[in-house]
């Protein structure tokens, strides 16, 4: 007798619990006071100078400057958004209950590094992080790994951090921050972080936050609000950024370097390959090193999800991924804990052909970080 | 339709607002003006705690009314989801940002001294 069981096992839709979910983008929070006893002196007096200044929001002076969330009125709301994760046991226990299963973690306020002026300062902050990041937290749980932040004032001490840290087991990649960075980062002189990077095998991934600087493109002081700034702040400065490591060269002098870009979206990427194509007819003598269309360099960039795009048709996301031929580049990010965190089940309603969907959640940034799938780098 | 007694009249000030269990339903139950209403707790952008941010609050809207200048209105009357900040009005249940949300609404009484919220049978 026949009996219908349903569909077969591996036709079933796997819930989120059942997946493996890699989270390319997570926050942790440094404060002055607990990366002062890991930095370098003179500037281990300025960390403990403001360690009493109230927390805020990725806003303290001499330490990341200059919080949007100054600019703006302030009205009443129950959307407080000042997450902060301050332990691997929160990390761990808040990243379980959105089915995160593996982690790279990225600093709060040192996402506005680029900011400081001083260079030496800056270096130091970073080789503070570095150090505290292994030791307060990828060296104390195996799925928090780590994306060690490169200073762009100080290349060369950035790619010494690199070589540094090249054998560490829970560091899988390498964090350029972008908030404020000049020169952007095709320039020739972040050529030692490259050549660091893709020697020890770790991927760069690029990140901004929104600030408003005089440095193109966060020269964003004509929008009025938070929400034109913010919407267009993250976006703008991973295209300026793209654009510039293939329109330098980056992507073609090192060639095994793997790239990847966090917390802009992916509805920008069919823009970028387009006009770059359209733009390489008529202006290859000016990128004479491009040896194919710059549209193939940008589609082997990996592009996390966050914040991912909110269409009336929610299918409109898969389409965008077709558009970049996204099925082996895209990495889902939620940003936790920041106020503009995705939580998966958003593109899990998605419809994905169910491979794209395991390679999305998890497959595609092992790839990225050349790890397994309990997060130790192959 | 089933009744559940979810706390004593004192339990509920004016003004305040908190997050009662109803079998496997959370419900957020605010007691606006001294009328009770009562929203789901889940948020249907991302599945946020809807009803879980400390304060109900007021809102900014601006029309032609206003000369298109933003006013303060809605005093206490309206949630704001904690995680991602989309705004409901509580006594209609609509979505401030996209109309086409609407919240679904739990009937909130008070039966003696007893805030009674009526949900339908099990689905």
């Amino acid at each position: 007798m026949a009996v219908d069981t349903g569909p077969a096992r591996e036709d079933r839709r796997e819930t989120l619990a059942d997946l493996l979910i890699v989270d390319a983008d997570v926050h942790v929070h440094e404060s002055p006071g607990a990366l002062a006893p890991y930095c370098d002196p003179p500037w281990d007096v300025a960390l403990r100078t403001v360690a009493d200044v109230p927390e805020r929001y990725l806003d303290i002076p001499g330490f990341s400057p200059g919080g949007d969330g100054t600019l703006t009125a302030r009205f009443p709301t129950a959307h407080e958004a000042t997450r902060m994760v301050h332990s691997p046991e929160q990390m761990v226990a808040e990243l379980s209950e959105i089915h995160v299963d593996l982690a790279v973690l990225f600093p709060d306020h040192l996402l506005k590094l680029p900011v400081l002026p001083q260079a030496d300062y800056a270096a130091a902050l970073a080789r503070a992080y570095n150090a505290w990041l292994v030791d307060r937290w990828t060296s104390r749980h195996p799925a928090l790994l780590g994306a060690l932040v490169a200073c762009p004032q100080d290349p060369d001490d950035a790619a010494r951090e690199i070589a540094r840290y090249a054998d560490d087991p829970s560091i899988v990649a390498v964090y350029l921050p972008c908030a404020g960075v000049d020169p952007l980062w095709g320039h020739r002189r972040y050529d030692p972080i490259y050549d660091a990077a893709q020697a020890a095998g770790l991927p760069v991934l690029l990140h901004a936050v929104t600030v408003t600087s005089p440095v193109f493109p966060f020269n964003n002081h004509g929008f009025d609000t938070e929400f034109a700034r913010h919407a267009t702040s993250h976006t703008f400065s991973i295209i300026a950024n793209v654009v510039s490591m293939i329109s330098t060269g980056v992507v073609v002098r090192f060639p095994e370097l793997r790239i990847g870009v966090t917390e802009a979206g992916i509805s920008w990427m069919p823009f970028v390959c387009n006009r770059l194509d359209k733009e390489y007819l008529e202006r290859r003598r000016e990128v004479p090193f491009l040896t194919e269309r710059p549209s193939h360099y940008v589609k082997r960039i990996y592009v996390a999800t966050q914040p991912i795009e909110e269409p009336e048709r929610l299918s409109d996301i898969a389409t965008l991924m077709e558009l970049y031929d996204g099925a082996d580049t895209t990495i889902f990010a939620s940003d936790w804990p920041h106020h503009d965190f995705d939580h998966p089940t958003k593109l899990n309603q998605v419809p994905l052909a169910a491979d794209v969907r395991r390679k999305v959640f998890g497959e595609n940034a092992l790839a990225l970080f050349g790890i397994d799938r309990e997060g130790r780098r192959r | 339709m089933t009744k559940a007694v979810v706390g004593r009249v004192t339990d509920f000030p004016e003004g305040t607002h908190r997050v009662v269990r109803v079998g496997r339903r959370e419900i957020g139950v605010f007691n606006i003006g001294g009328r009770l209403y009562g929203l789901p707790n889940l948020c249907p952008h991302q599945t946020g705690p809807l009803c879980e941010g400390r304060r109900v609050t007021g809102t900014l809207v601006a029309d032609a009314d206003s000369g298109w200048r933003p006013r303060w209105t809605m005093e206490g009357e309206v949630v704001v989801c904690p995680w991602h900040g989309l705004e409901y009005h509580v006594p209609t249940g609509r979505c401030l940002a996209y109309p086409e949300i609407q919240l679904r609404r739990y009937e909130v009484g008070v039966e003696g001294e007893d805030v009674v919220v009526s949900v339908a049978g099990q689905r």
